[in-house]
C-alpha cells in the first residue's frame, strides 16, 4: 500500500480568502483507518435543509421549530452540537415546478452568514433547473471553497462549470459501484475537474437496507486507489439520506424513536469512517456528538505499544 | 457470407474411389465376391480388406454390378470414425464422379461448397436462408418450437434448407446429386442438434446440456439429405451448449490450435462468442452482445443493405462528417461498421464523453435535442433518401456502447482467467459477417477488442464454411477436431461474479481501465487538446 | 501471492480424465486458483504439488466453538482482510456479561433476557449468543454460584470472566459441561489456565500486550493441551483494538510468523460500548463481551452484524408470490418486482412508509435485481404471464391493472399483450414509490 490519497480543501478562513472561523483539508491517507497512517481525522457533518416539509418525522420532533429557522439551525449546528461541517441540503428544489434559483443561492449566503463552519450543498437533481441553481449557489459561496454537490454521470457538466467558475470542490456520486465512481472522476478530469477538487460520494443504503454494498465499495476505493488507481485516489464523503425513514425508527416505541434513530445513523457512519470515508453526514443532531467521540478514539488508536 | 479463404491444406479427402479390374471368379479361385472386390481395393492402395465394412444395400448390389460391369468397377470407400465402410460400387470406371459439400449451416443462412475430390477443386457454391426461419427468428424460439411441436418439421426444414443450396450448387456445376458422397456440416450446437432429429430442450435450461458434443457420423438417407444415400455426413464437434460446431470450424480455420503463442477470436453476431488460446489450452465463453452492434435497437439502424451507411470520417474541427454508403446511393440509415466508425469518429472530436452522452453544450447545426435524447445529424433530409434527417441518438450511442462492452468484457474474462494481457495477443481473428467489414482501428478505438497492433487483427470471413471445407478435403484436418473441441474449456459467463465488474468497466469508451488502450488514450488525449486549443483560439 | 490458472495448470496431468468432477484439467485449474476447491479431488497428484496447490491446510484463522447443543457457535476459519476479497464465514458471537456481584436473581433474568431475545429480521431470526460472568467479588465460591443461577439457561453458551484460575476452577466444576470460553491465561496464570482449558476441554482466551507474548502465550497454552485458544491483544481505547486487530489478521491471512491464526477476543465494558462493539464487528473480532444494551443499541448492532457476514456474492432470494402490505383491500394496487431479496426489501420499507394498502406480486427471476433480469431475459412478458396464472392473482383482487418497476418500462406494451392486464410504469427509484401511488390511486 504505498500511494496518499490527494487532499482536498474543505472551507476557507479569512486568510485564505474565505471567512469561515475554520477550514479543513481531508484526505492524505496512505493506508486504511487502523491499518497504517489514514489521513486527516474523518469530518462530521450535520445536514439541514430549506423546506422541512420532506424532512425525517423523528428530526423535526428534535430540532422543533429551528426547522422553519435555517440561519438559526445552522447556527445551532456549531454552537449546541459542535459539527464540524454543516451540510446544507436545498430540499426546496426537488418539489415538483419548483423554478427559483435565485432563492437557492439566497439559503447559502444565509447559512454561509449563520456560521463560521465550511459548507457542504446538495443542490438540485433535474437538470433543467442544475445549470441556473448551480451558478446561484457556486457565486454565492465564491471564495469560501464551498464542496458543492451532487454531479452525477448524466448530470455532472452544470456542477463542474459552477466549480470552476467559483473556486469550489464536487461531490461526484455513483450509484454503490466502484467502476461507475471512477468513471465520473476521469469525465469530471476531462471537463478541467482536477483531482483535488473531487470529492467521492459512493452512496449510502441506509443500515440493513443495502449499507453492506456501499461499505464494501468504500473499501473497494480506498484499497484500489492505495494499490496505484490515481483516479480513485480521491476523499470520499458518506451520507445515509435514508437511515431515519426506515422501518425500525419509524415503528420504534415513542420512547425509544430519538434512541434508534441516533443508533442507526451512528452504526452506519461510524463503520463509514472505518472504511475511509473523509465525511460524514448525519441529520439528527445528537448523533453528532457520540460520532465525534468515536472517531476521535478510532484515530487516536496507537497500536501495539 | 460465401467468401471462404483459399485452402492451404493437402487435399487428402476421407472418401475416395479405386477403379478395379478383378479377375473373374474360377473354380480354382472361387471366393466370394464381396472378399474379391474388397482385396481388389486393398491391391489398389485402398485401406485393408479386412477393415472394410460393407452394408447390406451394397451386397444386394455387387453381384449384378460386378458381372454386368464385366468385372471392371469403381468402389467407393469411406473413412468413419472406427474404419472404413463401403459406400458404392459402380460399373466401368467412374472415379471422376466423386463429389463433395462442405455445408455452413447458420442459424439464418445456409452455406455449400461443392468439391470435385477427386479434383481437389471447388465447383461451385450456393447460399439461400435457413427454412427454419419460420419456426422462429433466433435459436431460443426455434428450441420452444420443439418443446411444443417435437423435432420433427424442424429436422425436414434443416435437411430441406441443405438440399436446396446442394441442388444449386450442382446444377451450376453440372453433376449430379447422387455422386456426392460426403458431406460435412458445421453449425452451433442447436443446429447440429436440429439437423440430427435430437431435442435441444435439455441445452437451454441450467445446467445448460447437450445431448452430443464428439464428431457425429451418419448416412444421408437418415437425414433426408438428397446426396447418395449411403453418402456420410459428418457434423462438427461442440464445445458446450453455446460453443458449437461452428466455432471449432472457426478455431480449425484460424491455426490458432495449431500455434504456441496465444490468439484470441471473436464471432460477433447478436450473440457473440469468444475464444482465447493455442496449442496447449483454449478458453471459450458466449453470451448476448444485443442487436446494437447490427443495427438493431438503433433509431436508423439497418443491415448492410444498399443505402446503409458503412463508412463514416468525422472532420475534428468542423464536426463534419463524410460518408459512404453501400451501392453508393443516397443514405437510408446506417449499418454496424458504420456505427463503428461514428461512435470512434465522435468521440475522437469529443462530441460525446466516454459515456457516450453528446456534449449539448457545443453549438453546432448538428447537435441539437431530439424528441426524447440529444442527437448527431449524420445526414440531412435533402441528401438522403429516407426523406428525414439521418441522425444517431444518445439512447443508439448507450445501446452500441452496452453490445460493445459486453464483448470485450468477455475477452477480458478469458484474458483474466489466463493471465493474459493484451500485448501476449499473437493475433485477434475477427470471423462471422459482421467481422469482416468493421474498420480495425475504429473496433480498438471504441473498445470492441483489445488493443492490439493493427496488423494482428485478421478476418477469418465465414471461418464455419472455411472448416467445413478443410474437413471435407483433409483427412488430418478432421481429425483435429476432436482434439479441438476437447482441448477448449468453457467458461460460463453468469456464474463468473467478476464478470458485471468487467462488463460495467467496458461500458466507456474505450474502457475504464486506460492502462488497457495506451495508444487510444494517447490519441484521445490528443484529440482533448487540440480541441482545447481551438477553443482557447476561437 | 495466489497462483495463475495457468501456472496451477502446468502442474496438473492435462489428460481432461474429469474425475475430479471438472470437464478439463484447466476447468479444474482455474477453480483451484480460484480457491473453490480442493486439489485432492484429482488423484493423479503427488503430495508435493498437492502441498504446492496449498490442499489441505489449515485456515489462515482456526475456527472455535464456543458452547454446546443447538445454541453453540463457531469463529475464526477466516480467510480474507476484507469482505469484498471472497466473505466473511463466521459472525462475531456477543456476549451480555453480568457480574457475579449482583443478586443471583438478576444474574438469571439477565440470561434468560439474553437466551429469549430475538429480532425478525429480512428472513432471519437475529439472537445474542450468550451470557459472559465476570467475577468482580474475588471470591470462586460467589462466582461458582453466578455459574449455578445461569444453570436453567440450557445451553446458552458462556463466557467466565476472571483473573484468579482457582475462581474459574470453582465455576467449571459448577458448568464445565456447557464448555464455557474462560478468560484469561496471562503470562503469569497460563500454566493453570491451561490446565483447567485442557481439563473441562473449553476454549481459553490468552491475554496479552505484544504480539510476541501473544503468539507464545498461544503455543504454550496450546502445548499444554487447550484444545482451542482465542486471543485477547489487551485494547486500553476501542481505537488500539482496531489497529491492533487489523495487525493481527493481516499478520494471520499472509500465514506471518509467528503463528497468530487464532479468533480474537474484544471486552467492549472498559472501551466505551456502542462504538467499540461496531468496531468488533467490523474488524474481525470472534467473540465480543458487552454489557445489557439499550434495544435500540442491540439492534443496530445485530443489523450491523448481519450486513457484513452476508455474502456479497450470493443474491439472496425470497419466495415468489403475492405478498400484501398495509392491509389491501380488492382494489389495492398490485406492484410487480422481483424475488432479489435486496430488491423486495427496499421496496417492502418504503411501501410501509408510504402506509398505501397494495400487494407486492414478487416473480421469480432466480434473484436478479430488475434492470438485471430484464437484460439477462429473465424477466419477460412469458414470467409474468406465468407467475399471474400460478398465483391467482386474478382471484385475488378485483380490478386488473399492474403497476411495473420503472427499469422494466420496455416490457410494458408485451406484458399487456400476453397477460390482457393494464399495465402502468411506474418510477425507476422505490423511494418515489409514495408519491407515485398517492397521485395514481386519486387519478
Ligand atoms: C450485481 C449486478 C449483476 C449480477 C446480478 C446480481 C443481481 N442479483 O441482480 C450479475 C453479475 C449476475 C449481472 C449480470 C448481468 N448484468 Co448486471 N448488474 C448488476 C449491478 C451492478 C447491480 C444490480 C443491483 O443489485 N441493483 C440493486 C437492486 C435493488 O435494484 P432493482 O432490482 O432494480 O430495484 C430497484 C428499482 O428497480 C425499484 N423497483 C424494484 N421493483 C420495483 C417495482 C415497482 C412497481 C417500482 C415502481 C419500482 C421498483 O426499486 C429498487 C430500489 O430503487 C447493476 C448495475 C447497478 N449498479 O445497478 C448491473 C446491471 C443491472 N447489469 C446489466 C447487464 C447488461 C447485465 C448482463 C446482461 C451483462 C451481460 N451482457 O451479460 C448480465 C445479465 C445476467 C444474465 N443472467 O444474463 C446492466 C443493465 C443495463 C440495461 N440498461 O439493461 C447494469 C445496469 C450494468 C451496466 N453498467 O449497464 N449483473
Ligand atoms: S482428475 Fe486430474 S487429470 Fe483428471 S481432469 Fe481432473 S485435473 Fe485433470
Amino acid at each position: 500500500m504505498t500511494e496518499r490519497i490527494t487532499e482536498v480543501a474543505v472551507g476557507a478562513t479569512r486568510t485564505e480568502g474565505g471567512t469561515r472561523t475554520r477550514s479543513y483539508r481531508i484526505g492524505g491517507a496512505s493506508a486504511l483507518p487502523g491499518m497504517g497512517d489514514a489521513g486527516s481525522r474523518p469530518l462530521v457533518a450535520l445536514e439541514i435543509c430549506d423546506d422541512p416539509a420532506l424532512w425525517p418525522a423523528v428530526v423535526l420532533e428534535e430540532v422543533g421549530d429551528l426547522a422553519g429557522d435555517l440561519a438559526g439551525w445552522a447556527r445551532a449546528a456549531e454552537e449546541w452540537w459542535n459539527a464540524d461541517l454543516v451540510r446544507l441540503v436545498l430540499t426546496s428544489t426537488r418539489r415538483r415546478g419548483f423554478d427559483d434559483p435565485a432563492a437557492a443561492g439566497r439559503a447559502v449566503e444565509e447559512v454561509l452568514a449563520a456560521t463560521g463552519l465550511p459548507l457542504v450543498v446538495e443542490g438540485s437533481a433535474d437538470p433543467a433547473l442544475d445549470t441556473e441553481v448551480f451558478r446561484r449557489c457556486g457565486e454565492a459561496g465564491e471564495g469560501e471553497r464551498l464542496l458543492l454537490g451532487t454531479a452525477e454521470a448524466e448530470r455532472y457538466r452544470s456542477v463542474a462549470a459552477a466549480a470552476l467558475a467559483y473556486g469550489h470542490a464536487v461531490v461526484a456520486q455513483t450509484p454503490i459501484d466502484i467502476n461507475l465512481a471512477k468513471q465520473l472522476n476521469i469525465l469530471l478530469r476531462e471537463t478541467g475537474v482536477s483531482h483535488d477538487r473531487i470529492v467521492i460520494d459512493p452512496y449510502t443504503g441506509a443500515l440493513g437496507y443495502g449499507f453492506e454494498y456501499s461499505y464494501s465499495v468504500m473499501e473497494r476505493v480506498r484499497t484500489a486507489a492505495l494499490a496505484g488507481d490515481a483516479d480513485l485516489a480521491m476523499p470520499m464523503i458518506s451520507a445515509a439520506q435514508d437511515s431515519l425513514t426506515v422501518k425500525e425508527v419509524r415503528e420504534a416505541p415513542d420512547e425509544e424513536r430519538a434512541g434508534t434513530a441516533v443508533e442507526w445513523e451512528f452504526y452506519a457512519a461510524f463503520a463509514a469512517a472505518v472504511a475511509g470515508a473523509g465525511i460524514v453526514c448525519v441529520r439528527h443532531p445528537r448523533t453528532v456528538g457520540v460520532l465525534k467521540e468515536a472517531v476521535a478514539d478510532l484515530w487516536e488508536g496507537a497500536g501495539w505499544p | 457470407l460465401v467468401d471462404a479463404r483459399p485452402l492451404d491444406v493437402p487435399v487428402s479427402p476421407s472418401v475416395r474411389k479405386y477403379a478395379l479390374t478383378l479377375a473373374p471368379p474360377t473354380l480354382d479361385d472361387p471366393s466370394a465376391d464381396l472378399a474379391r472386390l474388397l482385396e481388389g481395393v486393398e491391391h489398389s492402395g485402398g485401406p485393408a480388406a479386412t477393415k472394410i465394412y460393407a452394408p447390406l444395400e451394397m451386397l444386394r448390389k455387387i453381384p449384378v454390378v460386378l458381372r454386368h460391369g464385366r468385372w471392371r468397377c469403381t468402389a467407393t470407400v469411406a473413412l468413419v470414425p472406427g474404419g472404413y465402410r463401403l459406400i458404392n460400387v459402380e460399373e466401368g470406371e467412374t472415379r471422376a464422379r466423386l463429389y463433395g459439400a462442405a455445408v455452413d449451416l447458420g442459424t439464418t443462412t445456409v452455406v455449400a461448397y461443392l468439391w470435385d475430390l477427386a479434383g481437389g477443386r471447388v465447383l461451385s457454391t450456393a447460399s439461400n436462408y435457413n427454412r427454419q426461419i419460420s419456426c422462429g427468428e433466433d435459436i431460443l424460439s426455434r428450441v420452444n418450437y420443439a418443446k411444443k411441436n417435437g423435432t420433427g418439421h424442424l429436422q425436414e426444414l434443416a435437411a430441406v434448407s441443405i438440399n436446396t443450396a446442394l441442388t444449386a450448387a450442382a446444377d451450376a456445376a453440372g453433376i449430379d446429386l447422387e455422386d456426392i458422397y460426403e458431406v460435412t456440416v458445421a453449425g452451433n450446437t442447436v443446429m447440429t442438434h436440429l439437423l440430427l432429429g435430437i431435442d435441444p430442450a435439455y441445452m437451454i435450461a441450467e445446467p445448460y446440456v447437450p445431448v452430443v458434443r464428439r464428431t457425429f457420423t451418419t448416412t444421408a438417407q437418415r437425414l433426408g439429405l438428397a446426396v447418395a444415400p449411403t453418402a456420410g455426413v459428418f457434423t462438427f464437434p461442440a464445445v458446450s451448449n453455446f460453443i458449437g460446431g461452428d466455432i471449432v470450424a472457426d478455431i480449425l480455420t484460424s491455426g490458432m490450435a495449431d500455434q504456441d503463442e496465444v490468439s484470441l477470436l471473436i464471432d460477433i453476431g447478436t450473440n457473440f462468442e469468444a475464444v482465447l488460446g493455442g496449442r496447449d489450452w483454449m478458453l471459450a465463453c458466449a453470451g448476448a452482445a444485443g442487436p446494437a452492434l447490427e443495427g438493431g435497437e438503433v433509431l436508423f439502424g439497418m443491415r448492410a443493405n444498399p443505402g446503409a451507411i458503412e463508412r463514416v470520417r468525422i472532420d475534428e474541427a468542423t464536426l463534419e462528417p463524410a460518408f459512404e454508403t453501400i451501392n453508393r446511393v443516397p443514405p437510408v440509415g446506417i449499418c454496424g461498421s458504420g456505427l463503428i466508425d461514428l461512435l470512434a469518429g465522435l468521440i475522437r472530436a469529443c462530441v460525446i464523453d466516454r459515456t457516450g452522452q453528446i456534449d449539448t453544450g457545443i453549438d453546432h447545426p448538428r447537435i441539437r435535442m431530439g424528441r426524447h435524447f440529444p442527437e448527431y445529424v449524420v445526414a440531412w433530409e435533402e441528401e438522403s433518401g429516407a426523406g428525414k434527417d439521418i441522425v444517431i441518438t444518445g439512447h443508439d450511442i448507450r445501446n452500441l456502447i452496452m453490445s460493445k462492452a459486453a464483448v470485450l468484457a468477455a475477452c477480458i474474462t478469458l484474458m483474466d482467467a489466463a493471465g493474459i494481457g493484451h500485448d501476449d495477443l499473437a493475433n485477434v481473428f475477427f470471423s462471422g459477417a459482421f467481422g469482416n467489414y468493421i474498420e480495425k482501428e475504429n473496433a480498438v478505438t471504441i473498445g470492441l477488442i483489445p488493443e492490439v497492433p493493427l496488423e494482428r487483427v485478421k478476418n477469418l470471413g465465414n471461418g464455419a464454411i472455411t472448416g467445413a471445407n478443410q474437413a471435407l478435403v483433409s483427412r488430418e484436418r478432421r481429425k483435429a477436431l476432436d482434439r479441438i473441441a476437447r482441448t477448449v474449456t468453457y467458461i460460463e459467463l453468469n456464474a463468473d461474479p467478476g464478470f458485471m465488474d468487467r462488463y460495467t468497466q467496458s461500458c466507456f469508451l474505450p474502457h475504464t481501465d486506460l492502462a488497457l488502450f495506451p495508444t487510444v488514450q494517447r490519441m484521445l488525449e490528443e484529440c482533448r487538446l487540440r480541441k482545447r486549443w481551438g477553443q482557447w483560439q476561437a | 501471492m495466489a497462483m495463475k490458472a495457468l501456472e496451477v495448470y502446468k502442474l496438473l496431468p492435462k489428460t481432461n480424465c474429469k474425475e475430479c468432477g471438472f470437464p478439463t484439467c484447466l476447468a479444474f485449474a482455474m477453480k483451484l486458483a480460484a480457491g473453490g476447491v480442493e486439489p485432492e479431488r484429482c488423484p493423479y497428484l503427488d503430495e508435493e504439488t498437492k502441498a504446492l496447490l496449498g490442499g489441505a491446510t489449515r485456515p489462515p484463522v482456526r475456527a472455535v466453538t464456543v458452547g454446546v447443543g443447538a445454541r453453540s457457535f463457531t469463529v475464526g476459519e477466516e480467510i480474507v482482510m476484507f469482505r469484498h476479497e471472497k466473505t466473511f464465514y463466521h459472525r462475531p458471537g456477543i456476549m451480555v456479561c453480568a457480574a457475579d456481584t449482583s443478586p443471583v436473581a438478576e444474574i438469571r433474568r439477565t440470561a434468560e433476557e439474553v437466551r429469549d431475545f430475538v429480532v425478525h429480521r429480512v428472513g432471519q431470526d437475529l439472537t445474542l449468543d450468550g451470557i459472559a460472568l465476570r467475577c468482580e467479588s474475588g471470591d470462586p465460591d460467589r462466582f461458582a454460584a453466578a455459574a449455578m443461577a445461569v444453570g436453567e439457561c440450557g445451553d446458552l453458551p458462556r463466557l467466565l470472566i476472571a483473573a484468579d484460575p482457582a475462581a474459574h476452577e470453582a465455576a467449571l466444576r459448577v458448568c464445565g459441561q456447557f464448555l464455557p470460553l474462560i478468560h484469561a491465561a496471562t503470562t503469569e496464570n497460563h500454566a493453570e489456565m491451561a490446565a483447567l482449558a485442557k481439563r473441562y476441554g473449553c476454549p481459553l482466551v490468552v491475554r496479552a500486550e505484544t504480539q510476541v507474548k501473544l503468539a507464545d502465550l498461544a503455543a504454550q497454552c496450546t502445548a499444554a493441551g487447550a484444545p482451542a485458544v482465542l486471543l485477547d491483544p489487551a485494547p486500553r481505547t476501542m481505537g488500539d483494538f482496531v489497529a491492533r486487530a487489523s495487525h493481527l489478521r493481516e499478520h494471520a491471512v499472509t500465514r506471518a510468523a509467528p503463528d497468530l491464526g487464532y479468533p480474537l477476543y474484544l471486552d467492549t465494558v472498559p472501551l466505551g460500548t456502542d462504538a467499540a462493539l461496531a468496531a468488533g464487528i467490523l474488524r474481525y473480532a470472534g467473540v465480543i463481551a458487552v454489557p445489557p444494551l439499550p434495544h435500540p443499541s442491540l439492534l443496530a448492532a445485530l443489523t450491523l452484524r448481519q450486513n457484513i457476514y452476508t455474502d456479497p456474492q450470493k443474491p439472496i432470494q425470497v419466495a415468489p408470490g403475492i405478498y400484501p402490505v398495509n392491509n389491501p383491500g380488492r382494489d389495492a394496487p398490485v406492484l410487480l418486482s422481483v424475488n432479489f431479496s435486496l430488491t423486495y426489501f427496499t421496496l417492502l420499507g418504503y411501501l410501509e412508509a408510504a402506509k398505501v394498502p397494495c400487494y407486492l406480486f414478487v416473480v421469480d427471476t432466480a434473484g436478479l435485481s430488475v434492470l438485471t433480469a430484464v437484460a439477462g431475459g429473465k424477466l419477460d412478458e412469458e414470467v409474468v404471464k406465468k407467475a399471474i396464472e400460478a398465483t391467482d392473482l386474478a382471484g385475488t383482487v378485483g380490478h386488473r391493472t399492474i403497476v411495473i418497476p420503472g427499469f422494466a418500462a420496455p416490457l410494458s406494451g408485451r406484458i399487456e399483450e400476453a397477460t390482457g392486464w393494464t399495465v402502468r410504469v411506474g418510477p425507476r427509484d422505490a423511494a418515489e414509490i409514495g408519491e407515485f401511488l398517492e397521485t395514481e390511486t386519486e387519478g
